[in-house]
């Protein structure tokens, strides 16, 4: 981003977390019609000729089971990416985990440290693990 | 297009914008990976939902049955949280900077208004479209078939704006930065660059408008560069700033990123990961099928037409055959007329099912210069997926 365009406004993620939106509920029923449905409330700007073209984004808060790790996966995580870029996965191995959390710290700077990797290793694997070793890609990113 | 009709269509923007007070949805895990799981987001039809933070949404694949994919339902993907949600038409400039004569700062009105504006017909598609298809599976976005669209393209051929820039001799690569910002400073801004050659042969351009129509906020509103025949990667969203480089460019995106295995297909195996890479560039071969429909029961005796689409980075579709024996005999398709270069090109085959039962069709694309469709294939990242497509069909 050029320091120039200072009308751009961006949606940051500490601004999202603490948007005014109320608190998620525990259970959802909406996830039961396979439609997230995200509430619009949508109206249409009324200066059809405005310049200023906006939108506001829908985002999606899983609710996420108790677990040992579970603290510092909510917390180290979803500052950069929703949830939803763990439970779009396949059942990955620990192997593989464990690769995309140090991933995480190593390549992107995620404020963890060794022991949290290995927390939220082990919460990864606890809801989305499968059993066996698996296949550890190195080098793989932009994915 | 006239100034007039160029400020009617930004014009439109204002109305297009769909304001929320509180987008929020819940969701709880394991019912995910849903294959209804769909979100609609602002600007943009039901899609499939894949991520929210950064937006990852795939096109549902009825919406091929049409050559131009509807800006509503165009595929959406981006790298970073911090995506733009508001840009002021009054004070974005486009920048074009670095090695040049003459730094440039252009509104999006006076790219409309200086510029003769040309049109594109190009396939955009992300890198790993299909990616959930790799076996073994790779981390990464979970794309089913839909991360791929074709669109009509307008905007001002990138030539023409480094010749205004007055490119000095000896520049090397041109790089592409837009309003996107990591959520980290650890985190590198997502820039993107291609050779000073590429970025001069007149068919790279720096769209305005996507199917006659402003582009969505989240396909890269106000400007998106098109880089024909090349993965969406390349095609960066919400461009602001331009740079001649008299050297070849660096950042993560390029080093580590967006690479293939420097080899037929971008193809290495999992137990021996290939140590020769090289950037990501263009589309390999593939078809992709949009009739009959999955959940389609159809008739023994009955007539039917499957129908698919196919593309490539340019050569252009010669021919594609059909088997629907699980590739036992193979049968050419019809192609429809060529619509551009760039474009997919629909195919289509007559066939009657003689009985009940479960058939297996495959669809199987060759170029112009021979490139065909693979058997087998994968990366560790889940990149260019072009297998030959196999879809069960129901006759009943």
């Amino acid at each position: 981003m050029s320091p120039k365009t200072k009308s751009v406004v961006l949606s940051l993620g500490l601004a999202a977390l603490v948007s005014g939106c109320g608190h998620p509920s525990n259970i959802s029923k909406e996830a039961d019609h396979g439609i997230a449905n995200a509430k619009m409330e949508s109206m249409l700007d009324l200066e059809a000729d405005s310049p200023v073209h906006t939108i506001v984004m829908p985002h999606d808060e899983p609710v996420f089971p108790p677990g040992p790790g579970r603290d510092e996966f909510v917390t180290a995580c979803v500052v950069c990416h929703s949830p939803r870029y763990i439970t779009m996965q396949p059942r990955f191995s620990r192997t593989t985990w464990l690769g995309e959390v140090n991933k995480m710290k190593d390549v992107y700077g995620a404020h963890i440290s060794d022991e949290q990797v290995l927390r939220i290793t082990d919460y990864l694997v606890s809801i989305n693990g499968k059993a066996g070793t698996g296949h550890a890609p190195k080098g793989a990113y932009g994915e | 297009m006239n100034r007039r009709g160029f400020l009617q269509l930004l014009g439109a923007t204002g109305a297009a914008a769909l304001m929320s007070s509180c987008n929020r949805v819940n969701s709880v895990v394991g019912t995910l990976s849903s294959p209804t799981n769909l979100i609609r987001f602002p600007e943009k039809t039901e899609m499939i939902f894949l991520t929210d933070r950064p937006p990852q949404l795939e096109t549902p694949i009825h919406y091929f049955r049409q050559d131009l994919t509807p800006n509503e339902a165009f595929f959406v993907r981006w790298h970073l949280e911090g995506l733009p949600t508001s840009v002021d038409l009054r004070t974005f400039r486009l920048n074009v900077s670095g090695h040049i004569r003459q730094p440039l700062q252009l509104s999006v009105d006076e790219l409309g208004s200086q510029f003769e504006p040309v049109s594109i017909i190009a396939v955009n598609q992300c890198s790993g479209n299909s990616r959930s298809f790799f076996e073994p599976r790779v981390p990464g976005g979970q794309w089913k078939d839909g991360a791929v669209g074709n669109a009509k393209w307008t905007g001002v051929p990138l030539k023409s704006i480094l010749d205004r820039a007055q490119v000095r001799s000896g520049a090397v690569d041109v790089s592409f930065n837009g309003l996107d910002a990591p959520p980290l400073p650890s985190v590198s801004d997502f820039v993107k660059a291609l050779s000073i050659d590429h970025a001069r042969d007149g068919e790279v351009m720096i769209a305005y408008a996507m199917n006659d129509q402003p582009l969505p906020m989240v396909n890269g509103f106000p400007l998106r560069l098109v880089v024909p025949g090349w993965y969406g990667t390349y095609w960066v969203k919400a461009l602001s700033d331009v740079t001649v480089l008299p050297h070849a460019f660096s950042n993560f995106w390029t080093d580590k990123a967006y690479r293939i295995p420097n080899g037929p297909n971008g193809t290495e195996s999992p137990k021996d990961l290939a140590k020769d890479t090289v950037p990501i560039n263009r589309f390999n071969v593939r078809s992709i099928f949009v009739r009959p429909d999955p959940d389609e029961i159809l008739h023994p005796g009955m007539p039917t037409e499957i129908e698919g689409i196919a593309f490539d980075s340019g050569y252009g579709i010669r021919r594609v055959e059909v088997s629907t024996d699980g590739g036992a005999t193979w049968a050419d398709a019809r192609l429809d007329s060529e619509i551009g270069k760039y474009s997919w090109r629909r195919w289509r085959a007559a066939w009657t099912p003689r009985s009940r039962g479960q058939y297996r069709l495959m669809a199987r694309a060759t170029n112009v210069v021979g490139d065909t469709q693979s058997k087998e294939q994968w990366n560790r990242s889940g990149f260019m997926w072009n297998v030959i497509q196999q879809v069960d069909a129901k006759v009943g």
